[in-house]
């Protein structure tokens, strides 16, 4: 949460110059830390009676399912991988910068959501993009990109190669500027009137934790079930 | 040379002001069109007000997007 300043590392490559922010890669692999060593405990010891924590784990795996039977049609527990992770990693790295402490003291600023910057998000607006391309080549071969050769088929698969390009861009904007303007709003909030206004500005941050990740995983199964899907 | 440079910053500043009202009339609308439908729904079937309460807030996050796009415009504006 302190404003602009990124922590980065110049690295030059044949005579150009790399810039790693090196806060948002720290994060980054702490909130994949989180995500794995939970799963890696919770899936230690499997029974046919489950404990406290696989039954937890396995309502969390019922409500992927939940929404992936709902939004798609058929074929559909083959995208859970992806979509768990995406939205498991997102709502952790959320919750991140929630957290009114400094657990972790990094060079500057505190632990702060690695989603505020938009590398991080671009990067997974991108595999969203990859992904849902190769599961319409996979669905449909050429024809997902050529439907006929016609005059409407030409001018629709320009106009689905445009959403190639704003799809990924919107969905990277959205999630990196509700975190961002969040951080920037409790800024603010904490030079007005310090100590009481943040708190009720930082509960709602952690509702639009929540909901950024439930729509970045709602607008990927919906991307990848209109590319997979035989009626387009 | 210098005048030049400071006047680029007002500009930049009045547009950061303009961009981010204009985008929230949008997202305002948007989010009071999603309450009313919200509220029509609920007054005609209240069983489905927990369901319709999810799609809801769904629909609220996308329009809110709006604004937001409009404040990381504002913000590279304030850069300048």
């Amino acid at each position: 949460m302190s404003g602009i300043g990124h922590w980065t590392y110049t690295l030059s490559v044949s005579g150009r110059d790399l810039t790693f922010n090196l806060d948002t890669i720290f994060t980054m692999w702490f909130a994949m830390a989180v995500v794995i060593i939970f799963a890696i405990i919770a899936t230690r010891k499997l029974s046919m009676f489950p404990n406290k924590l696989q039954a937890l784990c396995e309502n969390i795996l019922k409500f992927f399912w939940g929404t992936l039977d709902t939004m798609m049609p058929c074929k559909n527990r083959q995208h859970v991988p992806l979509v768990a992770s995406l939205f498991l990693f997102i709502l952790i790295a959320n919750l991140m910068g929630q957290l009114p402490l400094r657990i972790i003291h990094l060079k500057s600023g505190e632990l702060a959501s690695p989603t505020n910057d938009i590398n991080l998000t671009g990067a997974l607006a991108v595999i969203v993009l990859i992904y849902y391309v190769v599961a319409g080549l996979k669905a449909k071969g050429a024809k997902f990109f050529l439907h006929e050769i016609s005059f409407t088929g030409i001018v629709m698969a320009l106009v689905e190669l445009l959403e190639m390009v704003t799809r990924p861009l919107s969905l990277a904007i959205r999630l990196f500027a509700n975190v961002f303007a969040g951080e920037i709003l409790v800024t603010i909030a904490l030079g007005l009137a310090a100590y009481f206004l943040p708190l009720p500005i930082m509960l709602f941050e952690i509702l639009v934790s929540f909901i950024q990740a439930t729509v970045f995983m709602m607008l990927t199964i919906a991307y990848v079930s209109s590319a997979s899907s035989e009626a387009h | 040379m210098i005048e030049a440079t400071e006047q680029i910053s007002q500009m930049a500043h009045l547009g950061a002001g303009i961009a981010i009202g204009f985008g929230a009339i949008g997202a305002g609308l948007g989010i009071g069109f999603a309450t009313k439908g919200l509220m029509d729904a609920v007054s005609r079937q209240p069983e489905v007000a927990g369901k319709a309460f999810g799609f809801f807030l769904l629909g609220a996050a996308l329009s809110e997007a709006c604004a937001l796009y409009a404040f990381v415009i504002a913000f590279q504006l304030l850069g300048k």
